[in-house]
């Protein structure tokens, strides 16, 4: 994947330690930054922090201990208005999908740009452009609980970059994908990253960064190493 | 927030509880009925007392007739007692007269009697409101305690009867007008706590899409409005409907010729109407509080 311009600092981790209760320290004393258009990977075996990392940087964790900054902002000093700013700003692909299940595809879509009040027209044109790049034309209208794993978690691509946020999280997203598949969410990474989003994607898939030499956070026992991929 | 997410969504609430809708629906419609009926009732009758209260007059018989210089000093004591419309003093000679004149040609019967055969008075004319009307025992007590009085006379049964069920029906509105706070706000309020329930999953998502609080809460408050909107107007309609038909069924010489019944006011039926919308939406607005944990 070609990289794209980088800038400013988006994400700033400083000291960041998270301990879940009682004793289980899922990141120690972590530190990072990324940059505004850096596509990033994260890596690392099953439950070596990868989740937990991402949860932080959308808040749906709290750090134990360090400062978190998104977007020049204190995570933890965030008003509840500031947070929803945040959260509509950032399209998350969760690893469990969230989708509401008796919605279609295409009502699931519509969610993250009725909530940011876009127009209807938009909406449609965007979700087209959407279904289109996912292959899921023809199942705009079926319920999400009707789809195939690998369906549901394209669904959950397209949600996340409904808005075309300037941040978008992605935790395994090609986890249930066939290489056709992964290669449609590969490019569909590489186009909103072009367009300046900023992308953190944890995976377990080498093929998805193997080719490219993006900067990759390897995170083992809670601890990160930092470095950029060597495309081969 | 735009008007049209804002009703798909509220219809896609009421598609999602429809049943527990149209239970609550139905409560509020029939609290507002309840209470319009009781209310209708209740007006009618003090438009009837209103009317009753031309005819009616308190005769205090006196044993000897009042002098001039002491009618306004018995005047200004049953005015303190009770607002009246008039006091007249009748002497002797006014009795016969009058007796004289209700006789008409018949009057030759009184020749004989003489012109002073007759009880001096005092006409009091009670004010034409309900207040009054209830309170008359107590009025007409005072007046037989008058200095020189003898007797009082009115329609003393039918008042106090007429005063009793008016009271009760005063009773029965203030009952029926709690009924409709209660069931207002708190079947509107326990039916957007089933909604939000119901939808605790999608809140939950939309939360993590950095839905506004505003996003959430409109839909539900206009869920709210909409329930005390229908069910006021179908109550309201129910009790319009009850009206005619009773209009019509009893058009003729029936009682209605002396009850003129006549349906509330619009100033009423609109503060009815803002009132029970008013009532769901602060039930639909205690629920959002309570349930919706954003």
């Amino acid at each position: 994947m070609p990289q794209a311009p980088v800038s400013d600092s988006i994400i700033e981790f400083i000291k960041v330690t998270k301990i879940y209760s009682p004793d289980v320290v899922a990141l120690n004393d972590i530190s990072f930054n990324i940059r505004q258009g850096e596509m990033v990977f994260l890596t690392g075996m099953s439950g070596a922090g990868k989740t937990t990392l991402l949860k932080l940087i959308c808040s749906l964790e709290r750090p134990s201990k360090g400062l978190i900054e998104i977007m020049g902002e204190d995570i933890n000093k965030m008003k509840s208005r500031d947070l929803q700013k945040l959260r509509q700003q950032t399209g998350v692909a969760y690893q469990d999908f969230k989708l509401l299940p008796k919605h279609t595809v295409y009502q699931n879509i519509a969610m993250p740009m009725e909530v940011t009040y876009m127009q209807p027209k938009q909406i449609k044109e965007r979700i087209a452009f959407l279904l289109e790049a996912m292959d899921l034309t023809r199942k705009k209208e079926i319920q999400t609980d009707r789809l195939s794993r690998g369906e549901q978690q394209r669904v959950a691509i397209a949600r996340a970059a409904a808005n075309a946020p300037p941040l978008l999280l992605a935790d395994e997203p090609t986890g249930n994908l066939d290489p056709t598949n992964t290669e449609l969410v590969v490019n569909l990474f590489t186009a909103l990253n072009q367009a300046g989003t900023t992308m953190i994607i944890a995976t377990h898939d080498r093929s998805i960064y193997k080719e490219t030499d993006h900067k990759i956070i390897d995170i083992d026992q809670g601890e990160i190493t930092i470095h950029n991929n060597q495309a081969s | 927030m735009t008007p049209r997410y804002i009703l798909i969504q509220t219809g896609r609430n009421l598609k999602q509880t429809w049943g527990t809708q149209i239970m609550t629906l139905i409560t509020v419609s029939l609290s507002v009925f309840m209470f319009s009926f009781f209310f209708l009732v209740y007006t009618n009758m003090l438009n009837t007392g209103e009317r009753l209260g031309d005819h009616i007059r308190l005769i205090v018989y006196m044993e000897n007739e009042v002098p001039p210089e002491m009618e306004e000093q018995l005047a200004t004591k049953i005015r303190q007692f009770s607002a009246v419309e008039k006091i007249v003093f009748k002497s002797r000679q006014d009795a016969f007269s009058d007796l004289s004149e209700q006789l008409n040609d018949d009057r030759d019967v009184l020749f004989d009697l003489g012109s002073d055969f007759l009880p001096p008075s005092i006409e009091v004319y009670p004010k034409r409101d309900l207040k009054s009307l209830t309170h008359i025992k107590l009025f007409s007590d005072f007046l037989a305690n008058l200095p020189g009085a003898v007797k009082v006379q009115y329609g003393r049964d039918w008042i106090e009867r007429f005063g009793s069920f008016t009271q009760l029906i005063q009773l029965i509105v203030l009952c029926s007008g709690i009924l409709l706070i209660l069931t207002a706000t708190f079947m509107v309020a326990s039916t957007i706590r089933l909604t939000v329930v119901s939808r605790q999953n999608e809140l939950e998502i939309l939360r993590l899409l950095g839905a506004t609080k505003a996003y959430f809460q409109t839909p539900l408050i206009l869920e709210g409005v909409i329930q005390g909107i229908t069910g006021s107007i179908i109550g309201l309609t129910c009790l319009f409907s009850l009206y005619a038909w009773i209009k019509i069924k009893f058009a003729g010489p029936s009682f209605l010729e002396i009850f003129t019944l006549t349906f509330l006011p619009g100033s009423v039926t609109f503060s009815i109407l803002f009132v029970s919308v008013s009532l769901c939406t602060l039930g639909s607005y205690i629920s959002i509080r309570k349930f919706l944990k954003i």
